[in-house]
């Protein structure tokens, strides 16, 4: 992380330091801001705010689809709709939000034209074959778990992946709070024990 | 002819090191709670991957379990909507 990216705050120890460091940072300017704006959006999902608007808005679209629902599986709904907060969340700068929201769109109308085009399409022969059998297969089997990342080369698909966990944990934090909660005041007679927590 | 291009560090399409791979590979390793604590240099890449996927797949479950466990405690206070505007307004504090 630091390893190349200069830290432009640090004052200048030595003076030949200061140099190297100085020709370092205009070289590799546009590199180290790219590579800074994804790191501000990765520690995105880690703060408490961006936790909160995604239980809130996690809320909401389930209170709306609760409403409008005649799905089979309950749990299955949750989840999806979980996912699809998580997406819109990111803001649409990700291949795996945009993934999601796609896939959903497309499986509402047309899920068998969907399946008959992954299975024609033939995955793309990579030329990096300078890693080995062992490291190609478990890079695309991490392809197929971030969604919509199956064809990606190897430092964007790890770009991808580190925001996809940044983004997964926060969602596993955020749903086990609301969880906790529901949980908490499910047995209780509603009302009172609210009421009480309000009013505190 | 054809072994040496494969020893050649440019092959055909792809621009990335040796270098860049390791380097890219050990900065995944510190986000697996798995693998932060290890040095780098005694955790193979193909170990970082596979403990990514695993780790992938486990927070899949945990989504799954909760989004289970989530879906029967809405069923449950789904009568009551106050509830729910309570809790949002809790959770924005």
């Amino acid at each position: 992380m630091a390893s190349f990216i200069p830290n432009l705050e640090s004052a200048p120890d030595t003076c030949p330091e200061f140099k190297r460091r100085k020709r370092r940072i205009t070289d590799e300017k546009p590199a180290s801001s790219h590579s800074h704006q994804r790191n501000q959006r990765i520690k995105r999902w880690r703060t408490q705010r961006e936790q909160h608007i995604y239980s809130s808005k996690l809320i909401q679209a389930l209170r709306r689809s609760r409403r409008t629902s005649a799905s089979s599986s309950a749990a299955k709904e949750v989840h999806e709709t979980a996912d699809r907060v998580l997406a819109v969340l990111a803001k649409g700068t990700t291949r795996w939000s945009k993934a999601i929201l796609t896939a959903r769109k497309m499986a509402r109308h047309k899920k068998a034209k969907v399946a008959a085009n992954t299975r024609l399409r033939k995955p793309a022969v990579s030329r990096e074959k300078r890693k080995t059998p062992v490291v190609q297969r478990k890079l695309k089997v991490l392809g197929r778990l971030v969604p919509g990342c199956r064809k990606l080369s190897f430092p964007n698909l790890l770009e991808e992946t580190s925001d996809y966990i940044a983004a997964l944990e926060m969602q596993v934090r955020a749903m086990t709070a609301i969880t906790e909660f529901l949980a908490g005041s499910g047995p209780q007679p509603p009302a009172d024990r609210l009421a009480s927590n309000v009013n505190s | 002819m054809s072994s040496r291009r494969s020893r050649s560090r440019q092959s055909s399409g792809s621009r990335i090191t040796d270098d860049q791979i390791i380097d890219l590979v050990s900065k995944l390793q510190q986000l697996i709670p798995e693998l932060r604590g290890r040095r780098s240099d005694k955790v193979s890449a193909s170990k970082v991957l596979q403990e990514t996927c695993n780790y992938i797949r486990n927070l899949h479950r945990q989504v799954d379990g909760l989004s289970d466990r989530l879906s029967q405690l809405l069923a449950s206070t789904d009568t009551d909507s106050d509830q729910a505007a309570v809790i949002r307004s809790l959770l924005m504090e």
